[in-house]
């Protein structure tokens, strides 16, 4: 099976020469479209076997130095990540050939567009299978660059130069992180093949412990954890939508599977790094959804939404990590279980969000949701999808979302079981988790409501068409997923499955069974379908009524002269939420409030800047002086990337003396 | 689960609505020194309604008609995961109160883009008050449920709501729960000191002002779904507090929790009738109560060993 693997990548290599040296932009697109689909079934027929329980494959070649052994090995976990990723990246690719027609009808050349797609396809091929730490710097800078030049497809404007820019040098500063945790094991083991660093991470020690949080911080600057997550808003809002939802949906869930890779190189972990994932998790859930409730760039806020769900699959990794620790194999079952189904289902929904939000782009040129408003009437197709996956990203049932986000509750609440200073921190986290789902289900409300319900709020906006075919497919296939894993959970447990049993391994029970997470959520679906099914039934009984129903102007109050500018907008819809959570929601206000008896034009505009931007560049900077200045030049000024850069170095160089100071 | 327990507990969830508002009215009637409305005009009221026909707003696209639907339907799930005639409940699973919650959330959600839908400021504002209160309010139901769950050893609803105080510290977890639970339910059916029921003054509203645009049946649907949901809050309330055992007979032992959750509706209409609504401004720090008491009862539930088995 590990040939099918290595003839995908080929295939993928081939189709990307393909997609260059092809004259159309058509018959590009058909090359990326055709060569991914021939790599993913290629894939699909080497993972799907290994995901129903058949043993993992490796082959192994020698190579001159500095590779020495080459290791391709294809376990369920990287089966797993393989198995949505590359279907996803091919939708991905449908749904670019029909996002970037205007600017193909325009005269632009798509080829190396659909060749970068394809390159990042290859990326995945490599980091989820090859078992070296060179090869596996090189999948993943391969991504990182891939993901920059896709970012910058407009590279005209120079604001989306400098948010590809951004994302550049933040994503390798988180490489400077992993360089510097590879070197450390490189040392230690005079190898760069895994299973050698496994026998340096299986042995507890103050060289371990930063090899670890090294590691941490590196997989947490890729997936866009808090504090690391500044790159992304701008990122996501510069990208064309396609490049967006892959970056959040797909490419950047490289980090968590590196994460994962690492836990089962660790085999038994130590309890506060359990502890550790859960609060740099936690952080990131909270701070990530609090963003959300005050952008007015649809895509920013699903980008920081982003953040908030890695962070919820993070508490569930934490959570299998304590489970390790503390020899409770249910709790590895069900942290892992929640932790790794979650970020497949923030696959599926993310990407339907960015695909709905290109959607809308592409209708009415603008993404911000103050211009919008009643487009539900004028798209109803992106409006349908828009509002399933808004639904299920909050967490709701009948939706997939819910299904992980219980699963993770449970471990959080048998966890609670484990002793005094445990349980307050797990109850708390599982209250925690609660605001952030209903502060992810305002945002939601607030998003889908302003921008696809009401009335249009600007006439400049002129929506055109609903979504083309090439746009509706991919969104109609992951909207079948994020409904099918919501109704039948069954289906993602048993994706998830043997990912999950590479854990357990690790900590197998003792005596007796694990619990059967599929008897847990049996009642869980069959609520489900009772719900749908009383929906139904009641929306059927009133048919008759809405039959006979009369139309009227919507009830102003008394007030009879309300116009569309009137409407609630999407400030004064998280105006009170934000006002309460002001410290990390700081507001940007410039008001000309009408004076005298007959006021001339008043003004008032609002906006919300990102906190941790603003303050960490400060914290760089020496003396008022050049925080003043820092905060007015932050948006054009890459300099300050570069320092973070520096500062990033300096403090790995600082904690590995420690470490050797104090270490065996 | 017999039949005939399946049959009492749905009777009971589609009744005593109608019932619990007539207390809670009677209720403030009788501290205001009046005589009050009959007991079951709120069933009276949803006649008439039902008779009506409604008007839908020419803005409005399906989530106006759809609110009323889901409202209905998810307060109705809701009523199916909470003991409300003896110590069990027809639907329980481990970790069933977080379906709960997250059903109730559904329902909100259907009333927040119904009332978006209409393209009113005021709905608007309604919504997002809504949305600010839930997301406030939340934590403090999770917390509290989750004590509780750690306290007695069981993560299904109705048997954490089993728990039962046997010395200071537990009794402290009991009340800080209790509490919170009570807060919650406050928050949740729109009563005072968050949110008052009976005013008409659009702008000191939340959830009256989200279904300004309903009318008719959907407005029927939706005052009986806001009556099922206060009875469900009332009813985990009352299966906290409830004294009866659950070796008592099933009859007597119905006929108790039945009195309990009325009784939580007087303590509702008290509480009504002798306190001011609070101003908008206050109500975050009255959700934030509820938080405080239910840490407290979650600290106090370590200073005993014990937990899930």
């Amino acid at each position: 099976m590990t040939p099918a693997v290595l003839a995908a990548g080929l295939t993928l290599l081939a189709g990307a020469a393909a997609a260059l040296a092809l004259r159309t932009n058509r018959a590009r697109a058909w090359a990326a479209v055709g060569s991914q689909a021939a790599a993913t079934a290629l894939v699909l027929s080497a993972a799907v076997p290994i995901l129903l329980g058949a043993p993992p494959e490796a082959v192994q070649w020698s190579w001159p130095y500095p590779f020495e052994t080459i290791r391709v090995h294809l376990d369920a976990l990287g089966a797993f990540f393989l198995a949505w990723s590359l279907p996803m990246t091919l939708l991905g690719t449908v749904y670019a050939a029909g996002y970037l027609k205007p600017y193909f009808d325009a005269g632009r050349d798509g080829g190396p567009h659909f060749a970068l797609l394809n390159v990042t396809a290859l990326s995945f091929v490599m980091v989820y299978t090859v078992e070296n730490a060179l090869v596996f710097l090189l999948g993943w800078e391969i991504a990182a660059v891939a993901a920059w030049l896709l970012v910058i497809w407009d590279y005209k404007n120079q604001k989306i130069r400098f948010a590809g820019f951004n994302y550049l040098v933040s994503t390798h500063v988180g490489m400077f992180f992993l360089v510097a945790a590879f070197m450390v094991m490189h040392s230690q083991t005079g190898s760069f093949d895994f299973s050698a660093f496994s026998g340096f991470l299986r042995t507890p020690g103050a060289l371990r412990n930063v090899t670890f949080v090294l590691l941490v911080t590196s997989f947490g600057l890729k997936s866009a954890f808090f504090p690391f997550h500044t790159w992304l808003p701008r990122a996501h809002s510069a990208a064309p939508a396609h490049v967006s939802a892959l970056m959040s949906g797909v490419i950047h869930k490289a980090g968590l599977f590196a994460l994962l890779r690492f836990l089962l190189l660790i085999g038994r972990p130590e309890e506060w790094m359990g502890w550790y994932l859960i609060a740099f998790s936690g952080l990131s859930a909270l701070l990530g959804v609090l963003y959300t409730s005050s952008q007015r760039d649809l895509k920013r806020l699903l980008g920081y939404s982003s953040t908030e769900n890695v962070g919820i699959a993070g508490v569930g990794f934490g959570l299998g990590v304590l489970g390790l620790c503390w020899g409770q194999p249910t709790l590895v079952l069900l942290g892992f279980t929640g932790g790794v189904l979650h970020l497949f289902n923030h696959a599926l929904f993310k990407c339907l969000l960015f695909y709905a939000a290109g959607a809308v782009y592409l209708s009415t040129h603008s993404i911000d949701i103050e211009r919008l408003g009643g487009l539900a009437r004028r798209m109803p197709k992106t409006a349908g999808f828009f509002l399933v996956g808004g639904l299920a990203i909050s967490g709701l049932p009948p939706l997939n979302g819910f299904v992980s986000e219980l699963i993770i509750y449970a471990g959080l609440l048998v966890g609670a079981a484990h002793g005094g200073r445990a349980r307050v921190l797990l109850v708390c986290a599982a209250g925690l988790l609660a605001f952030v789902g209903a502060v992810g289900a305002l945002s939601m409300a607030r998003a889908f409501g302003v921008t696809f319900l009401g009335r249009p709020r600007d006439p400049q906006v002129h929506p055109k068409t609903d979504a083309p075919a090439p746009l509706a497919a991919p969104m109609a296939l992951h909207a079948a997923g994020v409904v099918l894993v919501g109704l039948w959970p069954p289906a993602g447990l048993a994706f998830v499955r043997e990912t999950v049993a590479l854990f357990i391994a690790l900590a197998p029970p003792a005596s007796g069974t694990l619990p059967d997470i599929g008897s847990l959520l049996v009642p869980v679906a069959a609520a489900s379908w009772l719900l749908v099914g009383l929906v139904a039934a009641l929306w059927a009984l009133g048919r008759r009524a809405r039959a006979a129903a009369a139309e009227h102007v919507t009830w102003g109050c008394g007030y009879t002269a309300p116009n569309a500018r009137m409407q609630y907008t999407g400030a004064s819809f998280s105006a009170q939420f934000t006002s309460i959570f002001e410290a990390v929601l700081p507001q940007l206000r410039r008001e000309e409030l009408p004076r005298g008896y007959f006021p001339p034009d008043g003004r008032l505009a609002t906006h919300h800047v990102d906190a941790v931007e603003t303050r960490m560049f400060q914290l760089l900077g020496d003396g008022e002086d050049l925080v003043e200045r820092a905060v007015g030049r932050v948006p054009d000024e890459p300099r300050y990337s570069f320092a973070a850069g520096l500062a990033a170095l300096a403090a790995i160089i600082g904690l590995i003396l420690f470490a050797n100071g104090t270490g065996p | 689960m017999t039949p005939a327990f399946l049959l009492a507990h749905l009777s009971v969830l589609l009744a005593a609505p109608i019932l619990l508002v007539g207390v809670v009215n009677r209720t403030k009637a009788v501290w205001a020194g009046r005589r009050g409305v009959p007991l079951l005009q709120a069933a009276y009221d949803l006649r008439r309604l039902m008779g009506k026909r409604t008007v839908y707003s020419s803005v409005s696209t399906l989530f106006v008609p759809a609110a009323p639907a889901v409202a209905l339907a998810t307060a109705l799930v809701s009523g199916l995961l909470v003991p409300l005639v003896g110590p069990r409940a027809p639907l329980s699973f481990p970790f069933d109160f977080v379906l709960f919650a997250y059903v109730w959330g559904l329902g909100r959600m259907a009333l927040m883009l119904g009332a978006l839908d209409t393209g009113s400021s005021f709905e608007g504002m309604g919504a997002s008050r809504e949305a600010t209160y839930s997301a406030l309010i939340e934590p403090a139901l999770f917390v509290a449920a989750g004590t509780l769950a750690a306290a007695a050893g069981r993560g299904d609803f109705a048997g954490l709501l089993r728990f039962r105080p046997e010395d200071a510290s537990t009794a402290l977890v009991w009340g800080g729960c209790a509490v919170a639970l009570f807060v919650n339910l406050q928050v949740e059916s729109a009563r005072i000191p968050v949110d008052d029921p009976a005013t008409h003054l659009e702008l000191t509203m939340i959830h009256e002002v989200m279904v300004l645009d309903h009318g008719g049946p959907d407005l029927a649907a939706i005052q009986y779904a806001a009556a099922v949901k206060m009875t469900v809050g009332a009813a985990l309330l009352a299966a906290l507090l409830d004294p009866v055992g659950p070796s008592a007979a099933p009859l007597a032992a119905a006929a108790a929790r039945l009195a309990l959750i009325l009784a939580v509706g007087v303590a509702v209409g008290t509480v009504e009738s002798l306190i001011a609504r609070l101003k908008l401004r206050a109500v975050p720090e009255y959700a934030f109560l509820a938080l405080v008491a239910a840490f407290v009862a979650l600290l106090a539930s370590t200073v005993r060993p014990g937990g899930l088995e």
